[in-house]
Formats: structure tokens, C-alpha cells, sequence
């Protein structure tokens, strides 16, 4: 009996430990996601410097909380809403990770800009920076809050950024027209602004998962209600 | 099972009770058998005694009468053992009496008895022989016999009214002790029911002691410990009352983890750091409750090392603070379980006026240096021969001045700005035109418009009041804001000069322009020393970054206020409310 408890125990507190872990990493990634657009405004390069460096501690972080939900799934066989708890931590794990590494990708593209003059004053990027982190945060609220409403708002987020890229892509088009030179940097910030868009994808993912973690429902695949189609001219 | 005390003592009372009268009856009534018996014995014998004396002829003849008085059967008895009468049979029918044990016993002893079973009569008896004639030479016998029932008889009787005597006795007793006995649990109740009052929490009211013994004693007793309990109750929750103002009150946060790393307790101002209510953060971690990897580290950091770490930690989303955070490891009560405490102060202003010191230091310091720099530069390239050339040291003469120039407009401000601030120069209030100040100042800032060819357009409405302000500093005012207007304008633009009473005590003068207008965030701060929203481009339209600052100083010392609205690429309106001049209102 003290056995059984204290088996119990301790199989609580590794859970726990995964459930920390992954808001750990969800916080250094939007923390890094945040430093990205403060760099971007500011022309920060060793601020993007930084971010780079640091997403070597998020791969680890990883790779560690991979590991350990692994390793639960294995020793103490976790049924149901454990279970779906372990499955949905390493695919938030992997979004997280990625997202991760589209942030150093921005990191770069911002020092890259920084050896040219600012072709124009960024309104709509931040404003898709901060969406997106806004999204990476309610899906992580929701995953620990257990708000299937919280996590269904971020997919209908997602929109918003999709209209925002877009907007970007067709003003960057008009600048690249109006003078050959802008190309160059036109395209870089054009890719900034699809990893964005891409991250927000992710944190879409994170809040699917969240949804399925708390009512057994897959939702990904199909389409929000309300949600324009994608331009599928956009890059 | 629950059983009353009362009920109890009345069981045990009425069986002991009749314990005791069975016994004693079942004794006496042994007893009373023995001592009828012997009184038996000596009466037949001393009637035997008796009708021995008489001659056996008489004895004959008068058998029934002897036995009728005797109240006993007579056997008269030869001896040879031959019956020669008997009163219950016919004695002829009857074997010889000589062998019976009372007839042996008389003969050799004078007297004899026997208890027995008389085949005759069927019948338990006792016999009683007494020998005729003298002792040498016995005739015969006379045996007296009377039946032992009636001595079972008798003593059935006796037995039947002592035992009646004493139930009547116990049932007195008993009514008596349960006379008693229910004050007794009466009390008892009382207390029971008072004592459960108090374990409920009920402290009010007290026992009320009527009696003088020992439950009034206890009575007693158990009211002076409810009072003492109630004050050490009360002195417990008024200190845990005061601890827990002096938690909920404090400005810093608190929270409390337990060993498991989850929140225990936080304080009313931990809630609204978190904004979460406490309900909802108790028994979370804190990574659940407040994601924040720098708190996450830090606590880490704390638990690995058992040391107190302090550190600044940015928090929140929106609107972020700085907060110090204190982490230590507390040792439960237990002196086992460790918790650990995270005190959270709010630094963010005090960080934002430090930052505000070490822009201004560093602000002044650059401020003057370039045109110090420029003069020392141009100076330099003079003296290694550039007089030589006249022309050009016309033209770098005049940067020298220039930047000379600028220096003391700088200094000037800065003056001017610490006066305002110590209240050096009071102000000359009088009743001003606003039409005329603003005809004035464009007057002086004019030209740079007319240059950059901006369109004014003045919405003054007429018969305005008059304001009440120093003409001079108005004019300041006035031409710092117009200056930065056109300043910030792009060449074409537009400036709307306006004006129009606030209420009945202020008129407010707005200045809009159509610049590139200023972020939401920066608009605060306007009003700081040397606050420039792009620091790159306004230093190069000539400003010294004190403009606004001496606005916003001299506006307050006039008893107005300054507003500024913007939106990012449609311009700026910095409105402006001066208080209305009043006729009784006394010129200084």
C-alpha cells in the first residue's frame, strides 16, 4: 500500500515535471519570438545574435522533454488522459521546437536587413509578431487552464495573420516595382513575414492539441469557420 | 450504543434488590424450617412427656382426645411393638412399630424421633416416641406424629410476607434514589448539552450553577474553562487577523510554495501581479500560473543551491513590470517539508526613473558635446592655416557660432527649465487675448512655415475669454509648440490651429499637425529632458529635446494642462487648457 503510493507519487510528480518542462520551453520561445521583433524595430544585431545562441538551450530542452515522455510511456504504461497528455506533450514539444528555430531563421534575416537602411517604417510585422506570440500564449494558457474555448479562439487567430501576410506580400510588391534596388531587402522581409506566419501555423498546432488533449477530439485538418482560403499566390 | 446512566442504575439497583431478597428469603426459610422443627420436637415431646404418665388403659380411651389437643397423630404402642391404638388407621391391619428408628431410639435413649415418610398416611412426617413405665421396665410406647407440612407450610407463609415486606421496602428505596439520581442526570444533561454548544463553536452564555456540590463544582469548572478558551481563541485569531492585514496589505507580492513546488498561499497583491484570483493559482506551480522562464531559472537556481537569491525579473504580457524577486527556502513546521517563499516587489518605476537619470546625464553630456566637438573641430582647422583662405573661414566661423549658439540655447533652457522647476521666476498672471499670443508667435515661427510651405489654418472662434497667464512664458509656450509643429511637418503639410472653451474655467488651444505623428507607447513620455521619440532625425531640425519639457512645466505652473494625441502616420494634436482670466482675480 505505502509502495503503491508512493509509486504514485512519484509517477504525479514526473508528470508534473513534463507539464512544467513544456511551459518552460513555451516560454523561451515566445521570450525568444519576443526578442525577434524587438530586434526587427530596433535594428538590434546583438540582440539577434543572442537568439541564435540561445536556441541551442531550447533544441536541448527538447530533447530532454522527448526523452522523459518516453521514458514515462514506457515505465509506468499511462492510461487514458495521461496517456493523451504524454502523446499531445511531445507533438507540443516538437511545435515548440520549431518554432524555435524559425525564430533564429528571423534572427538571421534581421541581421542580414541590419547591413541595409530600413526600406520602410515595419507597422504590420510587428503586428503580426505579436499576434503570433499572443497565440503561442493563449494555446499555452489553454493547455494549462484546460480551456477548449481559449484554444479554439487561437485557430480563428490565424486568419487574422493569414491577411496580414498577405498584406505585406502586396505592399512589398509595390515597392520592389517602384525601384529595383528594394528587391533585395523586399525578400527578406518578405520571408520574415511568412515565418510568421508559419510560427502562428504552429501555434495553431499547439492549440489543436490542446483541444484533443482535453476532449479526445482531433480538430486538425479541418477548416475554422469563417477562414478566408489561403492565396495560394503568395510565397 | 449510547445507554443512559439512569436506565442503567435502575437495572442493576432492582436486580441486586431481588437478588438479595431471594437469597435472604431462601435462607430465612431454611432457617425457619430448622427452628419449627425443634419447636416441634420439644412440644411433642412434652406432650408425650405428658400422656406417658397417665395409665396405658387411659391412654386407650382417651387417644383421640390426648391427640386432638396435642394436635398430632398418637400411636400407642406395646413392647413388643404390637399397636394397641393409633388415631389415623385402623391399628389392628398394622405391622409391628418396634423396628422404627423413633421406637429403637426411645427404647434405648427414653426419647426418640424420626423424620420420614409414613407408608400409612403416604405422607412426610415427623415422629416423636416417649417410653411407658419406668426405665427398667418398659411397657410400652406413645408416639405423637405430625405431618412436616405443615412446618413447609407455615414457614411458605412467612416467607411470602417478608418477602412482600421487603419489596416494598426496595421499591421505597428505589423511588427515593430515582428521586435523587434525576436531579443528578438532570445536571449532567445540562452540562452535556452545554459542552456540545461549545464544541460546535457556540461560546455564548455560560452555566447557569444552581447547586452547591459536586457537579456544581464541575459546573463551575467548565465555565471558567470556556471563558479561558474563548480568550486564548480570541487572542489566536486576532493575531493571525493582524498577520494576515499586514499579508493581504503589503505592496509586495508573496507567495508560498510547498515541497512540491506548488502554491500554497499568495497575498491579494501576488493575485493581481498574476492576475488570477487565489483560487485558481493554489495548488499550481508557478509555471502554470505565471509562465516565466527567468522565475522558472531562478527558482532553480534557489532549490539546487538552498540559498536566498534575489533578482530582477521582467513579468507580464501586456503590461510588463520589473519586479525583484527575493526567493528563500523556508523549513516547514514539520522540519521536514520544505517550502519556499517568493517575495515580488515592484521595481518598474523605480526603474524607469532611474533610467530617466542616466538618459538625462547622458543626454546633456551629448547634447553639448557635438557642438563643443564642432567648435573645437573648426577652431583647429583655423588655427593649422584655414584663415588663410577668407572665404572659408567666414563660412567655418559660422558653424563656430552656430554651434556656439546652440550650446547657449541649450543652457538657456536648461536654466530655464530648473528655474521653472524651483519656482524662481513667479509667473505675472493677467488677462491675455489668445488670438493675439497666437498672431505673435506665428509671427516669429512664420517664416520657417512659409519656407517649408505649410498651410496654417486658424479655427478661433471669436469672443473668446481672456486667459490668465504671463505674456512671456505664453509666448514661450506658444512658440515651442508651433516650432515643433513645423518642425515635424513634411514640406506641404498642413497645421489647424484651434481654440475653444473647456468648460466654464479653462480654454483649450489645440496645435494638430500632419507629421509623422508619435507611437502610442513614447507619448508619456514626451514631457522628460531630452526625450526624443527618433533621435537620429529631430537633432538635425536643430531642437535641443527641452521644448516639450519646458511646455509641460510651465503649463503646470499655470495651473493648465498639456494632452497630446497621435496616430502614426496622420500627425500629432498637442492640445493645451489655460485657465479663463477672472476680473477679481488679483494681478500678481
Amino acid at each position: 500500500m505505502e509502495e503503491t503510493r508512493h509509486t504514485s507519487r512519484e509517477y504525479e510528480r514526473e508528470l508534473q515535471e513534463i507539464r512544467d518542462g513544456l511551459l518552460y520551453l513555451g516560454a523561451k520561445t515566445e521570450k525568444s519570438l519576443e526578442m525577434a521583433i524587438k530586434a526587427l524595430l530596433e535594428r538590434d544585431t546583438s540582440t539577434a545574435g543572442e537568439i541564435i545562441k540561445g536556441d541551442e538551450q531550447i533544441d536541448r530542452l527538447d530533447i530532454e522533454l522527448e526523452e522523459r515522455c518516453i521514458r514515462l510511456l514506457a515505465l509506468r504504461q499511462p492510461a487514458a488522459r495521461d496517456l493523451r497528455f504524454i502523446t499531445t506533450a511531445i507533438k507540443i514539444t516538437g511545435h515548440l521546437e520549431r518554432i524555435g528555430d524559425m525564430v533564429v531563421n528571423i534572427a538571421e534575416k534581421v541581421i542580414i536587413l541590419n547591413d541595409f537602411p530600413q526600406l520602410k517604417p515595419y507597422v504590420d510585422l510587428p503586428r503580426m509578431g505579436e499576434i503570433s506570440r499572443a497565440m503561442i500564449r493563449n494555446s499555452l494558457d489553454a493547455m494549462v487552464r484546460q480551456d477548449v474555448e481559449l484554444a479554439r479562439g487561437v485557430r480563428a487567430e490565424d486568419a487574422v495573420i493569414d491577411n496580414l501576410n498577405e498584406q505585406i506580400f502586396r505592399e512589398l510588391v509595390t515597392f520592389m516595382l517602384a525601384d529595383p534596388v528594394n528587391i533585395k531587402v523586399s525578400l527578406y522581409i518578405m520571408q520574415i513575414s511568412k515565418t510568421l506566419e508559419r510560427i502562428a501555423d504552429h501555434a495553431e498546432g499547439i492549440a489543436d492539441m490542446v483541444v484533443y488533449m482535453v476532449t479526445g477530439k482531433i480538430i486538425r485538418h479541418k477548416p475554422v469557420p469563417g477562414k478566408k482560403h489561403e492565396n495560394p499566390s503568395l510565397p | 450504543m449510547k445507554t443512559r446512566l439512569s436506565r442503567r442504575f435502575l437495572v442493576w439497583f432492582l436486580l441486586a434488590g431481588v437478588m438479595a431478597i431471594a437469597f435472604t428469603s431462601l435462607f430465612l426459610r431454611s432457617e425457619l424450617k430448622k427452628v419449627l422443627l425443634v419447636r416441634f420436637e420439644e412440644e411433642m415431646t412434652a406432650a408425650g412427656g405428658i400422656i406417658a404418665t397417665m395409665p396405658v388403659a387411659a391412654i386407650r380411651e382417651k387417644a383421640e382426645q390426648l391427640s386432638r389437643l396435642s394436635h398430632a397423630r398418637l400411636t400407642l404402642i406395646d413392647a413388643a411393638g404390637n399397636i394397641l391404638a393409633d388415631t389415623m388407621s385402623v391399628h389392628q391391619e398394622m405391622e409391628s412399630h418396634l423396628n422404627r428408628s423413633e421406637i429403637q431410639e426411645a427404647r434405648l435413649r427414653g426419647k426418640g424421633k424420626a423424620l420420614r415418610y409414613s407408608s400409612t398416611l403416604k405422607e412426610e412426617m415427623f415422629y416423636v416416641a416417649v417410653p411407658l413405665g419406668t426405665a427398667a421396665g418398659k411397657t410400652g410406647y406413645v408416639r405423637l406424629a405430625r405431618p412436616v407440612t405443615e412446618i413447609a407450610l407455615f414457614a411458605d407463609e412467612k416467607g411470602r410476607m417478608f418477602i412482600g415486606i421487603m419489596l416494598a421496602i426496595v421499591a421505597i428505596y428505589l423511588l427515593t434514589a430515582v428521586y435523587l439520581s434525576s436531579g443528578l442526570f438532570s445536571s449532567l444533561r445540562r452540562l452535556t448539552l452545554f459542552t456540545d454548544r461549545v464544541r460546535a463553536g457556540d461560546f455564548s452564555g455560560s452555566l447557569l450553577v444552581k447547586r452547591r456540590d459536586e457537579i456544581g463544582e464541575l459546573a463551575v469548572n467548565i465555565n471558567e474553562m470556556v471563558n479561558a478558551l474563548q480568550e486564548k481563541i480570541k487572542r489566536g485569531d486576532d493575531a493571525r487577523h493582524k498577520l494576515e492585514l499586514v499579508f493581504a496589505g503589503m505592496d509586495e507580492g508573496i507567495m508560498l510554495l510547498d515541497a512540491e513546488n506548488r502554491i500554497e498561499s499568495l497575498n491579494c497583491s501576488m493575485e493581481a501581479m498574476i492576475s488570477r484570483p487565489q483560487g485558481e493559482a493554489i495548488g499550481k506551480t508557478i509555471m502554470e500560473v505565471c509562465r516565466n522562464a527567468g522565475l522558472h531559472d531562478l527558482l532553480k537556481h534557489s532549490r539546487e543551491s538552498g540559498e536566498s537569491v534575489c533578482e530582477e525579473i521582467i513579468i507580464g504580457d501586456e503590461h510588463p513590470v520589473v519586479m525583484e524577486v527575493t526567493i528563500s527556502a523556508m523549513s516547514g513546521e514539520t522540519g521536514e517539508e520544505r517550502k519556499t517563499l517568493l517575495v515580488f516587489h515592484d521595481i518598474t518605476r523605480l526603474k524607469r526613473l532611474e533610467g530617466i537619470r542616466t538618459d538625462f546625464v547622458a543626454n546633456v553630456t551629448h547634447e553639448i558635446r557635438t557642438p563643443l566637438t564642432a567648435i573645437i573641430g573648426f577652431t583647429e582647422t583655423l588655427q593649422q592655416g584655414a584663415l588663410e583662405n577668407r572665404e572659408r573661414a567666414g563660412r567655418f566661423l559660422d558653424t563656430i557660432r552656430e554651434n556656439a549658439e546652440r550650446l547657449s540655447r541649450l543652457v538657456e533652457d536648461l536654466m530655464t527649465l530648473s528655474a521653472i522647476e524651483l519656482g524662481d521666476s513667479p509667473l505675472l498672471l493677467e488677462g491675455l487675448s489668445m488670438e493675439e499670443a497666437i498672431e505673435k508667435a506665428l509671427l516669429v515661427t512664420g517664416g520657417c512655415a512659409s519656407k517649408k510651405n505649410l498651410l496654417i489654418c486658424k479655427d478661433i472662434s471669436a469672443g473668446l475669454p481672456l486667459i490668465s497667464a504671463d505674456r512671456d512664458r505664453l509666448a514661450q509656450i506658444l512658440i515651442n509648440i508651433l516650432d515643433n509643429a513645423i518642425k515635424f511637418t513634411p514640406a506641404g503639410g498642413m497645421i489647424t490651429i484651434a481654440a475653444a472653451p473647456e468648460g466654464d474655467d479653462f480654454l483649450r488651444l489645440s496645435i494638430a499637425d500632419t507629421g509623422p505623428g508619435i507611437p502610442e507607447a513614447e507619448i508619456p513620455r514626451l514631457g522628460e529632458r531630452f526625450y526624443r521619440v527618433d533621435r537620429t532625425r529631430s537633432r538635425d531640425l536643430g531642437g535641443t529635446g527641452l521644448g516639450l519639457s519646458i511646455v509641460k512645466h510651465l503649463m503646470k505652473a499655470h495651473g493648465g494642462r498639456m494632452n497630446i494625441q497621435s496616430a502614426i502616420g496622420k500627425g500629432t494634436t498637442v492640445s493645451l487648457s489655460f485657465p479663463v482670466f477672472r476680473k477679481t482675480e488679483k494681478c500678481a
